[in-house]
This record gives structure tokens, C-alpha cells and sequence, in this order.
């Protein structure tokens, strides 16, 4: 039954396999490979959700199985779907190359899915690198000018010193409390954080994890990333890697959890300053990738509104958020691959004129941004609400209020995409033919942004249901 | 007590280490010497495992093995580091950090 419990795991092993398989081919056969791709992610997406009730421990509990990593798993498997799906059309990739950019996706989804497992520092570390490493690689990856080394040579160094950081923080865990185990640290952190070396190790460790989520101070590399990538490569990063973030953000933080008052300051001034900065220059870009970019690093903000409340609620939003958050950047982002089919960098005065062109795809867009900017009845609003929720109720009063400041900032660059959209006339435009998987996927987006707006309890239940294996 | 047997003694050497690699990356502007600069802080946490295990740990081994992950780990990284490096080179006939600033804002 142990084969059972490392099910996903072992299946997208498989995959990459496969995958790797096809990478050695002299000739490139691009739309078999694809095809083949997608309905493999389909198969796993539904071999992580048959996987979901599944419980217990691995290689001398260094690995835990249990609800809260199992939906993790399951939004991973989606993302890399989703993200297949989107990559029908991959013109920013050369043709010779498809087969590897379906490998190393699939080989960062099971590095994160082992990360969102793993509940000892050296596992971590290892899983970490493994999804990391493989977004090193696809990222230079892009056909055409220099910005894409440029990316990939920026990505690349920003994220190996922080990873770094976070190896050098965790020796210093394993050093103040002999162990490498989470659930032997977490007894001992209270005491450990009076002590600097405490201190210092935890947040030097939460480096790492920063920079996956790019909180600041480790955010310098999203916009140069989002821009320089190809678009759907920058897909997977800003909504699969994301939530796996959120996931290990959260064991880790539970980490100082007991430590009270300045732990928490330090979570909050990140927060506020991820907020601001990320809204607040955002509104100044011209390039859609790199706005989003920006407001990714405010969003990551939001989240660790709901991570240092340090309760059950405050983790159960941040679930719903990371879990929203997938589902309505994916839809803003495969509208902006489907509007820039030739794999350029779209700006956002070229997005003028698509309600003529696709209204299918605008009123996506519209709803995508309006979850982002969090307005009712959309997930993002909802995920907004239960985080801001959760820390009112901890007495961080003065960060909710500037978060709600935030939020009507980003409003400001958001309505800018909506109109552009809908209120510039796009002359000369040819209207955007879209074939019927994409179709599907419109409607499906379409119904679960505003679904699960309506009607959260379902998900809220099972992200509370998660966080009490966590807490 | 001899100074080399001393717990603190590697520590204040892992810190010192960690503190050129640091400065390496930011003030080099050679690509292949922030890649060095890199390497020295991954050592830098590998001497403090080691330390850590010598001195305090109650199982001997756990130090060794993660000092060994972060070996094969490492020498992944160089190798991606590299490859990414030569492409550097090959669209910008350079490796210098000042070449690549074509992405601002």
C-alpha cells in the first residue's frame, strides 16, 4: 500500500520518462507530443485526485501524506494540465525543444509535489532544487532576441542565492535544535526564536521560500522572469509554482508560530512592503506579463496576510487564496496566450478591441481581472475576504487597512486592462478564432471563478479540513 | 581546548565564507565568478552542518549525508549554471553582468 501513498509521485515520474523518451527523437513530432502530453496530465491530474483521501508516512517520515498535501498535489497536477492545454500553440519555443519543455514541466510539478510533502529539512532542500532547477532550464529556453538568457541568467542567480540563504539558515535550525525533522523542531522553536541564532536561521531560511512566492526582499527576479519567458512557461510559474509555495510557506511558518510578537512583525512589514510596492508599480507598465508580475508580488503579499495570522483560519484562507489564486491568473494568462498566438510580448494597448475580436476571450479577461482585483462575486473577492477576515480577528488592524488600501490601487491598473479590452476600438483587427478545447476551458474557468465566489463553503471546508494536519 | 576543536571556531569560518560568497555575488561582475561566489555560500552551510554533526548532533551520520546531498545538488546547479552561462555568451559575446540590462523597469 506504501506505492499507493507515493501515487502522483510515482505516476509523473513515469511521465518525465516518457517524456524524455520523446526529447530524444531526431525529428520533432510536435502535435503527437503534445497530444500525448495532455492526456497524461489529464490521467494524473485524476490519479492526484483519487490519491487525495490518502494518509501516512514515508521514507522515515521525512515524507508525510496526508489531506493538506494531497489537494496541493491535486492543484499541481491541474495547473500542469491547464498549462499543457494552453501549449497547443507553442511559438515561443522552437520546434526541437517542445518535447523538453513538456519534460521539465513535468519534472518541476513532482519536485513540487514532493516539496509540498516534505516534512524534513534536507528533503525540502532537495525537492526544492529539483523544481527549481527544471524552471532554470525552460526559461531561457525562448526562440528569438536576448532577453531571454537575460531572464534566464537573472532567474537563475537571484534563485540560487537565496536558496542558499535558506541552506545556510537551515544548518543553523539543525545546529540549535539536533534535528531535521519538522515535527522534532516545532517543540522547540519558542525557545530557539529568544535565541538570535534561532531567529536568524528561521528567516534566512524562509529566503528560499520567499523567492518562490517573490515576496520581497526576493521579488527582483518576477518581472525580468514574466517578461523574458515564453508566455507559457511564465504561465506555470505565476500559478503552479505559486500555490506550491503557499504550501511550504505554510509548513514552515507554523515553524514560528509559537513564537509570538516579533516573528510576526517581520511577516507583516514583508507583507505591507510586497503590497505596496508590487501595486504601486504596477500601475506605471506597459508590457501585460510585467504587470502582472508586479501585481504577483502583491498578491504574494495578501498571502502572507493569512499565513501570520498563524491560526486555523487565517491558514484555511490562505489554502482558499493560493487554490483561487491558480484558477484566475491561469485565465487572465491563457487569454494573453491566445491573444498573442505568435508568442511575442503583449502590451497592453494591443489586448484594444478584443470584445470585437473574441468575446468569448474578453469576458474571460474580465472576469480573470476582476478576481484578481478582488471584486464580488469572484474567488479572488472571496479569498480576500476570509484573509483580511482572519487578521482583523488577530488585532492586525492598521494591515488590513492598508491592504484594503491596496486593493483599491490595483483597481486602478486592472480596469486599465478592462478597458483597453473593451472600450479601444481595435481597427483592422481579425476577430480570434478559438477551437472548441480552448472553448471548453473558457466556459469551465469561467464557471468555477464565479462558482466558487458564490458558493466557497465546499472548498473552505476542505482547506480547514487541510490546515488541521498542518497546525 | 585546541582552537580546531571548538565548535566556533567553524562557525566563525562558515560565516566568514559566507560573507565573501555574498560579497562575490554582489560586487563581481564576472557571471562565472558570481557562479564561484554562489558555490562558497552552498559551503559555507556545508561546513556548518559539518560542524554542527562533529560537535552537537546525537546521530553522527545526518550532517555527512545532507553535506553529500548538497555536493550532488551543487555540482547540478554549476552544471545548469554553466550551460545557461554559454548561452549568455553565444547571444551576447559575453559574460559579464553589465552586457544584460536589456530588461527594465
Amino acid at each position: 500500500m506504501t506505492m499507493l501513498l507515493f501515487g502522483p509521485e510515482l505516476y509523473f515520474l513515469l511521465v518525465a520518462l516518457v517524456l524524455f523518451f520523446f526529447s530524444l527523437r531526431r525529428t520533432p513530432k510536435v502535435k503527437a507530443d503534445h497530444t500525448v502530453a495532455t492526456v497524461l496530465a489529464l490521467v494524473g491530474f485524476l490519479v492526484a485526485v483519487a490519491c487525495i483521501g490518502q494518509k501516512g508516512e514515508l521514507f522515515f517520515k521525512a515524507y508525510r501524506v496526508d489531506l493538506f498535501s494531497q489537494i496541493f498535489k491535486a492543484a499541481l497536477a491541474l495547473g500542469l494540465f491547464l498549462v499543457f492545454m494552453i501549449s497547443r500553440n507553442l511559438a515561443g519555443i522552437e520546434e526541437r525543444l517542445h518535447a523538453e519543455f513538456y519534460l521539465f514541466l513535468t519534472t518541476c510539478t513532482l519536485g513540487m509535489m514532493m516539496l509540498v510533502s516534505s516534512v524534513e529539512l534536507l528533503t525540502i532542500y532537495v525537492s526544492l532544487e529539483l523544481s527549481s532547477y527544471s524552471l532554470y532550464i525552460l526559461v531561457p529556453m525562448r526562440r528569438g532576441d536576448d532577453i531571454d538568457v537575460e531572464a534566464g541568467i537573472k532567474y537563475l542567480f537571484i534563485g540560487a542565492v537565496s536558496s542558499g540563504f535558506m541552506l545556510f539558515g537551515l544548518s543553523y535550525i539543525f545546529g540549535a535544535t539536533h534535528s531535521t525533522y519538522l515535527t522534532d523542531i516545532i517543540p522547540k522553536m519558542p525557545e530557539l526564536l529568544a535565541s538570535p541564532i534561532g531567529l536568524v536561521g528561521v528567516l534566512l531560511s524562509l529566503a528560499g521560500f520567499f523567492f518562490k512566492l517573490s515576496v520581497f526582499p526576493f521579488h527582483f527576479w518576477a518581472p525580468d522572469v514574466y517578461q523574458g519567458g515564453a508566455n507559457q512557461v511564465v504561465t506555470f510559474i505565476a500559478t503552479a509554482s505559486k500555490a506550491a509555495a503557499v504550501a511550504l510557506v505554510l509548513r514552515i511558518a507554523a515553524l514560528g508560530a509559537g513564537a509570538g510578537y516579533d516573528f510576526a512583525q517581520a511577516l507583516v512589514i514583508l507583507s505591507i512592503i510586497s503590497m505596496t510596492l508590487g501595486n504601486l508599480v504596477a500601475i506605471i507598465q506597459k508590457d501585460f506579463k510585467r504587470m502582472l508580475a508586479y501585481s504577483s508580488i502583491a498578491h504574494a503579499g495578501y498571502v502572507l496576510i493569512g499565513i501570520l495570522a498563524f491560526n486555523e483560519a487565517g491558514y484555511s484562507s490562505a489554502v482558499y487564496y493560493a487554490l483561487a489564486y491558480l484558477i484566475m491568473n491561469f485565465t487572465v494568462f491563457m487569454v494573453l496566450n491566445e491573444v498573442a498566438r505568435d508568442g511575442r510580448d503583449l502590451k497592453i494597448a494591443e489586448l484594444a478591441g478584443l470584445y470585437h475580436r473574441s468575446p468569448l476571450l474578453s469576458m474571460s479577461l474580465i472576469l480573470g481581472i476582476f478576481a484578481l482585483a478582488g471584486v464580488p462575486p469572484s474567488i479572488g473577492f472571496t479569498g480576500k475576504l476570509l484573509l483580511f477576515t482572519s487578521a482583523m480577528n488577530q488585532g492586525y488592524f492598521l494591515l488590513v487597512l492598508i491592504g484594503a488600501v491596496n486593493g483599491t490601487i490595483s483597481l486602478y491598473y486592472y480596469l486599465r486592462v478592462i478597458y483597453a479590452a473593451y472600450f479601444i476600438k481595435g481597427e483592422g483587427l481579425p476577430p480570434i478564432q478559438l477551437s472548441w478545447p480552448t472553448k471548453m476551458l473558457n466556459y469551465a474557468l469561467c464557471a468555477t471563478i464565479l462558482f466558487f465566489g458564490v458558493a466557497p463553503d465546499s472548498i473552505i471546508e476542505l482547506a480547514r479540513a487541510a490546515v488541521r494536519t498542518v497546525l | 581546548m585546541l582552537v580546531f576543536n571548538q565548535l566556533e571556531t567553524y562557525l566563525y569560518l562558515a560565516l566568514i565564507l559566507f560573507a565573501i560568497g555574498l560579497y562575490g555575488v554582489l560586487a563581481r561582475r564576472n557571471l562565472i565568478a558570481v557562479l564561484i561566489s554562489v558555490e562558497l555560500i552552498l559551503n559555507a552551510a556545508m561546513i556548518n552542518f559539518m560542524a554542527f554533526n562533529r560537535f552537537v548532533a546525537p546521530h553522527p551520520a545526518v550532517g555527512q549525508v545532507i553535506a553529500l546531498f548538497i555536493m550532488a545538488v551543487a555540482a547540478a546547479e554549476a552544471a545548469i549554471g554553466l550551460s545557461i552561462i554559454i548561452a549568455v555568451y553565444r547571444k551576447l559575446k559575453a559574460i559579464n553582468v553589465e552586457q544584460a540590462t536589456e530588461l527594465r523597469g
